[in-house]
């Protein structure tokens, strides 16, 4: 039975399988019940019990060890679809979701795929046909210009004026080059000349009639992306931007929006040239468009997720819209029912990814068992996470253990909540990035909104340690919990108990399993 | 029985005074030196590895989980790992100068040889898990006097993979 709010659609669906694991396919799930759909989840042999399987009503196994025989199935999950009699499926972020031929297989299956056509996924995937394809419909790419030198030729003329077009400082390399060979960094039209020498004589073979390639070099500059949602009757809206400058090597840690480095104006013609891209694709459904901000306030495409993305939440708590909810209802063939001008804009929202790493320890990944896992809850706080206590942490999958999104009225009051809210997570048996994320986000830099996506790779190391800690109280606070008999049933072997073993009504007894 | 914090070298030994549900350090030492106790009273909060921590009279709680040796603290808003040490003294003089996997994983590539000599931060292995490549780094100057595994062997958390002696 179709839900109510789905009435008109010319393709209704009232059961979703959910194609993925995790967070997000425990958000997807819960959404699919809050919008009168029916829930299917998907799972591997190590995801028999896990949280997103409890939360759906219906879960069917996929059989194999590896991720090529279960979640990026793609045969084996439109056949899990049929059997269950699911009509829709959502495919979540990663695994199948940017897969247009797994868009295709749903489509000719007779379901309804909820996602963006698979030729948009198909265009935006390809950097080099998305590039093309932004130029022509006038939205801002990073400048670039080939350039053909001919042996013997005057290069200099032509490289300048190229070079004038494309602006400094700007990066030259030779097409033929790579691995940094014959690339060179041109800070201004003075120094053209000895830096297009120089690069000639590293890459010698591949200057001598090749090609140079000149492109804008944008230096501390700022990860800004606009949220979009489509319909497939030309209704389109932008849902304001998230500042994502916060990363760790090219993986983002915090999201928030509104972002701190652009004003009206700008986000005005940002969100206009994400609505440009979208349109040029033909593209249904929730999308993102990545721009890269320059410091000089110039901002440029970078790519388009066609997906729901991880840092979703922090537009949803500001512009009060449930992504995944609008996805259903453009999925079902239904109008957008908003206009440019009713998306609000309200408060600062953050999100801070959990990840199961030990920054103590160069960011490797940390396994084990969440013995303890108490999310922080509260008045504009929200956890979306995949795990709950007692959970195992493998290699299996991604490290990525929970998304904390906090919202405030303001930025400065959004930082705090966060701080406190970190504060009070409770996550133990497993190394977190919690205390990290609490360092990082006290850094002056990240206050005063002037970070750009170098932050963390190049802030030494000091600013971001922590305060150390106070060892003599710890160890007095560890040895008086030892003595109460805090903590004595996560045995190390799963052996032997001491004669503190707790009570029938401790609750370490009914976690307690083969703790390695 | 002796305490550390991480992985950091000070041992610390405490007398612990109990009464009435508290208990409260009355002695400290700090590798081997006396050291004046901290101000801090623990009671147990009642429930679910809780507990209540007064410190310079301020109220707190901690949240406590063992596993083994390993103390899992989190407090002030921070978590930290101590050791238990049964003993006393140094550690098992086994595992003083081996270095076991951080994580589980695949050795990608190996670069040491039994009978070699490294300096501290020295890049000795390559580790992959989570599909991300991890260098193992030579906790300190020395030679390495056994090497476990081969390259593309499969290892646990904890697996000893080489060991080095001063």
């Amino acid at each position: 039975m179709n839900p109510g709010w789905m009435e008109g659609s010319p393709t209704p669906f009232s059961k979703v399988l959910v194609a993925n694991r995790g967070e997000i396919a425990v958000r997807v799930l819960r959404a699919a019940r809050e919008s009168g759909l029916a829930g299917v989840a998907l799972y591997s042999d190590s995801d028999e019990s896990s949280l997103h399987v409890e939360v759906a009503e219906e879960a069917v196994h996929l059989e194999g060890d590896s991720l090529d025989q279960t979640y990026l199935n793609a045969e084996a999950i439109i056949e899990a679809a049929r059997e269950c009699g699911a009509d829709a499926i959502h495919p979540g972020y990663g695994f199948l979701s940017e897969r247009a031929d797994f868009a295709r297989a749903v489509e000719s299956a007779g379901l309804v795929w909820i996602g963006p056509p698979a030729e948009a996924i198909e265009t935006m995937g390809d950097k080099i046909s998305a590039r093309t394809l932004m130029i022509e419909s006038g939205v801002p790419v990073i400048p670039g210009e080939e350039i053909a030198v001919e042996d013997g030729a005057n290069h200099l003329g032509a490289l300048a004026t190229s070079a004038a077009r494309v602006g400094y400082p700007l990066l030259l390399k030779a097409s033929a080059g790579g691995g940094g060979k014959g690339m060179r960094a041109v800070s201004e039209p003075k120094s053209l000349r000895s830096e297009f020498e120089a690069a000639a004589r590293e890459a010698s073979a591949a200057f001598g009639d090749g090609t140079v390639y000149i492109e804008r070099l944008l230096t501390k500059a700022k990860h800004v992306e606009i949220q979009i949602l489509c319909d497939s009757h030309g209704g389109a809206v932008h849902l304001n931007e998230r500042d994502c400058s916060l990363q760790r090597r090219f993986q983002k840690v915090i999201e928030e929006a509104p972002s701190p480095a652009i004003n009206q104006m700008t986000r005005e013609e940002m969100g206009a040239a994400a609505i440009t891209a979208a349109k040029a694709v033909d593209y249904v459904g929730a999308g993102t468009v990545e721009f890269l901000l320059a410091s000089n306030g110039q901002f440029f495409f970078l790519e388009m997720n066609t997906r729901i993305q991880v840092e979703h939440p922090v537009t949803e708590m500001t512009t009060g819209i449930d992504l995944v909810q609008k996805q259903f209802e453009v999925a079902a063939g239904l109008m957008l029912g908003l206009e440019q001008h009713e998306v609000r804009q309200s408060g600062h929202a953050i999100e801070a990814r959990i990840y199961a790493e030990d920054p103590n320890g160069g960011f490797l990944p940390s396994t084990g068992t969440l013995a303890m896992w108490r999310p922080p809850s509260g008045p504009g706080i929200r956890v979306d996470s995949g795990n709950r206590e007692g959970d195992e942490v493998t290699i299996d999958f991604d490290p990525m253990l929970a998304k904390l999104i906090v919202h405030a009225p303001t930025r400065e009051a959004a930082i705090r909540r966060l701080d406190i809210a970190l504060s009070d997570f409770v996550a133990l048996g497993v190394r977190t990035n919690i205390d990290f994320l609490r360092n990082a986000i006290s850094h002056r830099a990240f206050h005063e909104g002037i970070i750009d996506t170098d932050f963390l790779d190049e802030t030494p190391w000091e600013e971001l340690a922590g305060p150390l800690p106070d060892e003599a109280k710890l160890v007095a606070v560890t040895a008086s919990a030892r003595r109460l008999g805090l903590g004595t049933a996560h045995s190390g072997t799963g052996e032997a108990v001491d004669e503190h073993s707790g009570h029938p009504g401790d609750p370490f007894r009914t976690l307690r399993r083969a703790f390695p | 029985m002796e305490w550390s914090v991480s992985d950091d070298n000070s041992r610390y030994k405490v007398t612990l005074e109990e009464g009435e549900g508290e208990v409260r350090a009355s002695s400290m030492t700090k590798d081997g030196s006396e050291i004046p106790p901290p101000r801090v009273v623990v009671s147990d909060a009642g429930k679910l590895g809780r507990l209540l921590v007064e410190s310079d009279g301020n109220h707190g709680f901690a949240h406590v989980v063992r596993f083994g040796d390993e103390w899992w603290v989190h407090i002030d808003g921070r978590t930290h790992v101590l050791k238990f040490h049964e003993q006393g003294g140094s550690g098992s003089a086994a595992s003083e100068g081996s270095l076991a996997a951080p994580m589980p994983g695949t050795i990608l590539e190996l670069m040491v040889k039994e009978g070699q000599r490294v300096r501290e931060g020295q890049p000795l292995m390559v580790l992959e898990a989570m599909k991300m490549e991890h260098r193992i780094l030579a906790p300190r100057a020395g030679e390495v006097t056994k090497v476990n595994y081969e390259q593309g062997d499969r290892v646990d958390m904890g697996s000893v993979l080489v060991e080095i002696s001063e």
